[in-house]
């Protein structure tokens, strides 16, 4: 599946729905997810005050661990001292956080921009566990800022909310009144058509 | 009556630029606000008629620019249903600064619940706020059946010129009830209005809001003010020198037919009741002083000659 290959936004006057997909497209961008949804459909129909999302995602991404984004190795076995030299930045605040959760501010270097110094006392067995651990987890992330994505593309007002996230596929439906079960059928139903659709 | 004064907008550098000022009050204008930007300096003035080339060449001399601001000294409300996301900034904000670039002093007001359709309203004390503007714009979304059947009941309670925006340009202002002008193509947009049919919408915008406050003064003119708001900023410039130890970007700011004082009403109210002018008035005679609804300022409201009986 294309990233995006599906994107379309219905509402029951054309242009109106034309104009709310340049809403729903600037969210996306604002929010990062273009590369993560593979199809999207909305649909919007003012005079019911109801507001229908669902989307096809792409394949979850794995975890990130320090062993995919640099390399872990002995700085100094005299200091006691495990180097870790980065390749991808993108994840290294959250790496930080984690390395100063578990050792202490103090006990962490970055001498460099692309290098970090971790003072330990049992050399092997840390470089081992630090080469595993998880730094990010995108699959968490992914999902808070797919919510994110729902509440901030719905009208304001649609305040009773539907959602449910199932394996790659989210659903979401909102309103201001009492929300219709067959609303959050037909939600399901576009989800559906997502799904088959080739 | 003094002479007639035309609104007009100076963007220069700031070396030098107290000699425009100077020459402002030699002519017998006003300097309605003055915004200092680093380097920049933006002075925002009232010139009279005859005199405006003296002021244009000594600012081509200071290579700054000289434009015509018609909506100079007047104090517009831009409305969104709420102060949320969805509506701020872009669009709501877009619209302000369009408002500003055309020499409008500018407040934005989120309403606390006009989100949504069925749910939305105004309260008392919002209606109220907005009424002390001389005209306000809404934003009403992207919609037609919104902006049609549901919206309208926000400026249900407001007296003031009221013009509403919204994404859809087929709609005509006949279709919006209490709506007093439409202008389409400013919607809901989540990025900053920055494409041309855009900011084409926006040029639109501002085009018939100078238009509805050419109008306006147009309807004053025939039963003119008992004294010139501006005239009357000068004299608290002049009476109260505490006005300057207000930090607001406008600490006086100029309506159509009066001015907002951003000073404490239980403290200054008096001092402002008991503006002296040269003609052996007191403001007191000729305005209504009341405490606004925006913060604890003082609002001044200049009542008309047919009531006062002169003007000054």
């Amino acid at each position: 599946m294309e990233a995006l290959e599906t994107f379309i936004v219905e509402s029951s006057v054309k242009e109106e729905g034309d104009a709310y997909k340049s809403i729903v497209a600037d969210i996306i961008t604002e929010l990062v997810l273009g590369g993560a949804i593979g199809r999207i459909k909305v649909v919007v129909r003012p005079e019911d005050s109801l507001f229908q999302m669902a989307v096809l995602l792409r394949g979850s991404q794995p975890t990130v661990k320090i062993s995919d984004m640099g390399t872990v190795e002995v700085g100094s076995s005299v200091k006691k001292e495990i180097k870790i030299s980065i390749e991808q930045e993108k994840y290294l605040p959250e790496l930080l956080e984690k390395l100063w959760a578990r050792y202490g501010r103090t006990k962490v270097y970055q001498p460099e921009r692309r290098t970090l110094v971790v003072n330990a006392q049992d050399m092997d067995a840390e470089l081992d566990q630090l080469k595993e651990l998880v730094v990010a987890d995108p699959r968490k992330t992914l999902q808070s800022r797919l919510v994110e994505m729902a509440i901030r593309a719905t009208p304001e007002g649609f305040r009773v909310r539907y959602h449910s996230i199932d394996d790659n596929v989210f659903v979401f439906a909102a309103s201001e009144d009492i929300l219709k079960p067959e609303w959050i059928q037909q939600a399901q139903q576009i989800a559906k058509e997502l799904r088959e659709a080739k | 009556m003094s002479a007639i004064l035309e609104p007009y907008i100076y963007e220069g550098g700031i070396h030098k630029h107290t000699l425009i000022t100077e020459l402002l009050e030699d002519l017998g204008g006003y300097l309605i606000q003055k915004v200092p930007a680093a380097t920049e300096v933006t002075l925002v003035m009232l010139i009279p008629r005859d005199d405006v080339h003296l002021i244009e060449e000594l600012g081509k001399k200071l290579l700054g620019d000289l434009t015509r601001a018609p909506l100079t000294g007047t104090e517009i409300a831009v409305v969104s249903p709420t102060l949320a996301s969805h509506h701020l900034p872009h669009s709501a904000c877009d619209v302000a600064e369009y408002m500003r670039r055309g020499g409008a002093n500018t407040n934005m007001i989120g309403l606390a619940r006009g989100m949504g359709r069925r749910v939305s309203l105004s309260a008392n004390y919002e209606r109220r706020l907005i009424n002390e503007h001389d005209l306000a714009v809404f934003s009403f979304g992207t919609f037609s059946d919104c902006i049609r059947n549901k919206k309208p009941k926000l400026l249900e309670g407001v007296d003031i010129p009221k013009i509403v925006t919204g994404g859809p340009s087929d709609l005509k202002t006949r279709d919006i009830p209490n709506a007093d002008l439409y202008v389409g193509g400013v919607g809901r947009v989540a990025h900053r209005m920055r494409k041309s049919g855009e900011l084409d919408s926006l040029d639109v915008l501002l085009e018939k809001v100078i238009e509805v406050v050419e109008k306006m003064r147009e309807d004053l003119s025939k039963d003119p003010l008992a004294v010139l708001p501006a005239r009357v900023m000068k004299e608290i410039h002049e009476q109260i020198p505490e006005i300057f130890d207000v930090y607001s970007p406008a600490p006086v700011t100029l309506q159509l037919d009066g001015l907002r004082v951003k000073l404490p009403y239980d403290k200054f109210h008096e001092k402002v009741e008991k503006l002296e002018f040269d003609e052996g008035l007191k403001l007191l005679d000729m305005a209504d002083i009341t405490p606004s609804k925006m913060k604890n300022y003082i609002l001044v409201k200049i009542k008309r000659e047919s009531e006062v009986g002169f003007t000054a």
